[in-house]
């Protein structure tokens, strides 16, 4: 019933994709993804300019919507006691860096975090990596570029320009180091590391 | 590089670098609480909600779940669950503590109802109702979504005041209606004047009721006429009383009812059961009796002890005049006879009558006195007395039949052409007639008392063969009933009746022609009465026939006895005698014509007499044996037959007799003594007679008897003429011992033959006398065609000497003899 309601609006403010700054998430296809994920994606604003790298002005209006989100979505993870990332971008915001984490336990476990804006975003969503489980899990790319989920892409492409950093970390690296933290752990791939955990905590 | 960019990066920063607020986990917290229970800083039950978010305790639980109720007055326990989101167990818990506390609270079907609500819904339900005038329960009950029970549970103590109207049977109703389908009711049973099924009369008023309202109008139930009516009874609004809850008995018609049965016992002092049954009471011997206790119950019919006194005193009157009485008769048309039975039962008198048997009822109806019974069968005796004669002599039995057919006749005062015929035929034949009138004479004055009838003087025979027809008849009598039935009076049928004799229908016939007051009584069918009575009798009648017909076997046969000892007694005699006179013939024997004459002259004389004896006996026994009625007085030897005569009869006797007789009689013709006596023998033989031997000491006697006859016959002679056979016959019996008969042409020879053995004067004297009594005769023979003075005058001479000769003679003959 909500989806359907949702998928209807969407579709609206397809028609008239400049009419308003403020839109929702388009797509039907939001079942690939567990209730509290749907419900955090919702809560992050959404982006309304559409501009590379390359923009000049534009991609600067374009980071400004970003930083805000990326605000947003922090601010609320923090009231949520759900802090899981760091970042912080280049100069020109082209390379974004920082750690992840995830805790699994009662302990936790702390990855480098890093990727590049693509030229062709917001069309093209950025590849996360986490360089240090390079090898480590199949569920990845040659030189750590996590895989996404099947559901992932098309919600993307349907919602660009509205989607931008913080629903890719949302939705992309969120549910991944859910899934497959666990598993690392577990097969004993990926070790706790005390030191890091404490510093990180402290 | 843009201020704002720079500002925006240091805000993330900023936010990045912020504290994370701390937050416990609802599992930590729930863990907490436990804590908290366990360490008993928590010492009151807590309850969590469905979705397990929240702890809430019982008393807001509670609290909520009357907030809930007093919004509607009505909540189901799965609403409050959901309202509360308390699981349904503590919600179930907390609704009964809370009911159980608040009167006025209700817990049904899983629902709380307070009594505000009810109060609500009756109020709506009156609306409705002051609206439609009527509701069915049901309806409400669906719009409620309860249970029609409950409706009604609940709306009974609001009926009259939140609920104006009635309740009936599942339905409300206004009291306007309720007063206008009373009115309905209180006419249609005001109407009603003959006993109904009230159903029918529900039905036919929802009819009307639904033609009134149109098709939205409810059907009334009939409950609710029954309960309108029953008030309406119970208020003497209608009267008339209530059968088994649906027969309704109007009181016009239970008076009317009364008023005529009373009418019709008081007025006929009988009722019949039909005429009740017509008058719609279904159980008429227990209505009566209970009405009229005195009054007696019959088969049909209820009747008052005085019409048993009537038909008693009717009766014991019958009874007493011997005459007969039907019951039916003296009771009213409407009796049947199983009813006249049963009353006749009642009698006083004609019980104790016919247990002391004076009287016999019979046919159900119908009371005999003994005397009438009697009468009858004496009546009928004769009757079949009657019968009996005239089975053998058909003109006898015809013209009594005819008389007594115009006997009937007259007295039933029919002209049937018919039977006016038979008068003529009848009066033809003056003697039957007049038997007819005589018998009809002793019948109109055996009303009284025992008939005379005529044919009495005739003493009845019934011969032994007429009776065997007649046992014969009566097994077949059967087959010819109807036949006798239809064409009684017809003359051809008349044999057929012979047969049919002591049959129940000849009873009934002669029945019906000696008492016609049976056919006068314009019965329908006078059988119905006849053939009891005709049953009751016939059986004495077949008894008193049979020791008559025993009396008159024996009867017969001593009279056949004595016939036949007549006979014996006589044949022995004369039988002896010829034998004796045939002994004398011996004397003869070489005397060829002598012989002859004396052989011819002896069968003339004795055999003849014997043969005339034999016959005419034989054939009264004869006719006696065949039941013919004899002349007894007349003396069979008195009589001589001629010779066509007694071939007749030898010819009608029966079977080898006949032969035997036809050969006696020729042998009399004959000249053969002998011959003769062979041929009697023969007879006597067949006929069961015994012939006696002579033997010495019989001839002895019967020569002494025969010679003192001889000698008391001689002295007393005195015509000259016959005398001389006489004392020859004498002669012979002195000198030979032996008994001649000789006729006059053989006188001579004998008075020869004697010559030898008298002394000469005695045989002169004898032969003197002979040719003297020749000469007379001769002389008299000649007289006849001579002159008469001559002859006479000689034959008086001839007369004189002879006279004078015979004391001669005479002392010839008895000296010796008495010497």
């Amino acid at each position: 019933m909500v989806s359907n309601i949702k998928k209807r609006e969407l579709e609206a403010q397809q028609q008239t994709p400049n009419q308003s700054t403020k839109s929702t998430i388009r797509g039907s296809t939001m079942e690939g993804w567990d209730p509290s994920t749907k419900s955090t994606l919702t809560q992050i604003p959404l982006l309304s300019t559409k501009a590379g790298p390359r923009d000049g002005a534009a991609w600067t209006q374009r980071l400004k919507e970003e930083y805000r989100s990326l605000i947003a979505y922090t601010s609320m993870n923090k009231s949520k006691d759900n802090d899981w990332f760091r970042i912080a971008a280049n100069a020109d915001g082209t390379r974004w860096t920082g750690k992840c984490w995830y805790v699994h336990n009662l302990l936790k476990y702390e990855f480098d975090l890093q990727f590049d804006i693509p030229v062709t975003y917001p069309s093209t969503a950025p590849e996360i990596e986490l360089p240090q489980l390079d090898g480590k899990t199949q569920k990845m790319y040659r030189g750590g570029k996590i895989c996404l989920t099947v559901h992932f892409k098309p919600l993307w492409a349907k919602n660009c320009p509205r989607f931008g950093i913080a629903h890719a970390l949302c939705l992309g690296l969120a549910p991944w180091l859910a899934a497959e933290v666990p598993i690392l752990v577990d097969s004993g791939m990926v070790k706790h590391k005390d030191d890091t955990a404490s510093a990180s905590e402290s | 590089m843009d201020e704002e960019l720079l500002e925006l990066q240091r805000q993330f920063e900023f936010a990045q670098q912020a504290k994370s607020s701390i937050r416990l986990s609802d599992r930590n917290v729930v863990e907490l609480v436990q804590k908290l229970h366990d360490l008993r800083i928590i010492d009151f039950d807590l309850l969590h909600t469905v979705s397990g978010k929240e702890y809430i305790t019982p008393e807001q639980l509670s609290l909520e779940i009357v907030t809930e109720i007093e919004k509607l007055g009505r909540v189901s326990l799965i609403d409050l669950a959901d309202a509360t989101g308390v699981d349904l167990y503590h919600v179930e818990k907390q609704t009964q503590r809370i009911v159980s506390n608040d009167a006025s609270l209700t817990l049904i079907n899983g629902e709380v109802i307070s009594t505000s609500y009810w109060d609500t819904v009756a109020e709506e339900i009156n609306d409705r109702l002051q609206e439609c005038s009527q509701i069915a329960l049901a309806e409400i009950a669906g719009q409620l979504q309860v249970g029609s029970e409950l409706i009604a549970t609940v709306l009974e103590p609001r009926l009259g005041t939140l609920v104006k109207g009635r309740l009936e049977g599942g339905q409300l109703y206004t009291p306007a209606y309720v007063s206008r389908v009373n009115a309905m009711v209180c006419g249609a049973s005001r109407g009603i004047t003959v006993p109904t099924n009230l159903s029918a009369v529900w039905s036919s008023l929802q009819m009307l009721l639904q033609e009134m309202d149109g098709a939205s109008g409810v059907a009334v139930e009939s409950s609710f006429f029954q309960t309108l009516f029953n008030g309406l009874v119970k208020e003497g609004e209608i009267l008339g009383s209530l059968r088994a809850g649906v027969h309704w008995t109007p009181a016009v018609f239970a008076i009317a009812q009364k008023e005529s049965v009373d009418s019709f016992f008081s007025q006929n002092s009988f009722i019949s059961y039909e005429f009740l049954h017509k008058l719609g009471i279904p159980q008429p011997i227990q209505y009566l009796q209970s009405r009229h206790p005195e009054g007696i119950p019959l088969e049909s019919i209820f009747v008052h002890p005085s019409t048993i006194e009537m038909l008693d005193a009717a009766a014991e009157d019958a009874i007493e005049r011997n005459s007969w009485i039907d019951s039916l008769s003296v009771l009213p048309a409407s009796f049947a006879s199983q009813d006249a039975s049963r009353i006749l039962s009642l009698c006083r008198s004609v019980q104790v009558a016919v247990k002391s048997n004076k009287a016999l009822i019979l046919g159900e109806s119908y009371v005999f006195g003994m005397g009438f019974v009697k009468d009858l069968f004496d009546r009928m005796e004769k009757e079949t007395e009657i019968c009996n004669l005239s089975g053998f002599s058909g003109t006898v039995r015809d013209d009594l039949h005819a008389a007594e057919e115009a006997k009937t006749g007259k007295e039933t005062s029919s002209t049937i052409a018919e039977s006016n015929e038979i008068v003529n035929v009848s009066s033809t034949n003056k003697q039957g007639f007049e038997k007819g009138s005589k018998k009809r004479k002793g019948k109109s004055a055996g009303k009284t008392g025992p008939a005379e009838t005529g044919p009495d003087t005739q003493e009845p025979t019934v011969p032994s063969k007429s009776k065997k027809n007649q046992r014969k008849g009566k097994d077949t009598g059967s087959f010819q009933v109807l036949d006798a039935k239809s064409g009684a009076k017809k003359e051809s049928d008349r044999t057929k009746e012979d047969n049919l004799f002591v049959s129940e229908e000849w009873l009934i016939e002669k029945t019906m022609s000696l008492f016609p007051e049976f056919d006068e009584q314009g019965m329908d069918d006078p059988e119905t009465i006849l053939r009891p009575l005709a049953n009751h009798v016939r059986p004495m009648l077949l008894n008193s026939w049979k020791e008559r017909r025993k009396v008159a076997f024996t009867d017969n046969a001593q009279r056949m006895k004595r016939v036949l000892d007549n006979l014996q007694r006589k044949i022995d005699e004369s039988f002896l005698n010829m034998q004796l006179y045939e002994k004398a013939l011996d004397l003869f024997e070489d005397d060829q014509s002598t012989s002859v004459i004396l052989h011819r002259h002896l069968l003339r004389t004795t055999a003849t007499s014997i043969a005339d004896t034999v016959l005419l006996n034989l054939d009264i026994h004869d006719k006696i044996k065949n039941g013919i009625e004899v002349e007894e007085s007349q003396n069979p030897e008195s009589k001589s037959l001629s010779s066509g005569e007694r071939i007749a009869f030898a010819k009608s006797l029966p079977g080898l007799l006949s032969v035997k007789a036809v050969a006696l009689v020729e042998s009399l013709e004959g000249k053969s003594v002998e011959s003769f006596v062979t041929a009697f023998r023969a007879m006597a033989e067949e006929s069961g007679l015994t012939l006696k031997k002579l033997d010495k000491k019989l001839e002895r006697t019967l020569l002494h008897s025969y010679r003192k006859d001889l000698i008391s016959q001689v002295s007393a002679e005195v015509d000259p003429v016959p005398l001389l056979p006489k004392v020859v016959s004498l002669l012979y019996i002195q000198v030979h011992n032996k008994a001649l008969q000789a006729p006059g042409r053989a006188i001579s020879v004998a008075v020869s033959r004697l010559k030898e053995k008298l002394d000469d004067s005695a045989y002169k004297i004898l032969m003197d006398y002979h040719t003297a009594t020749v000469a007379l005769l001769a002389l008299m023979s000649a007289a006849t065609g001579d002159d008469e003075d001559c002859t006479s005058d000689r034959v008086l001479t001839k007369k004189e000497l002879l006279e004078g000769l015979m004391p001669e003679l005479k002392g010839l003959v008895l000296s010796s003899s008495q010497s």
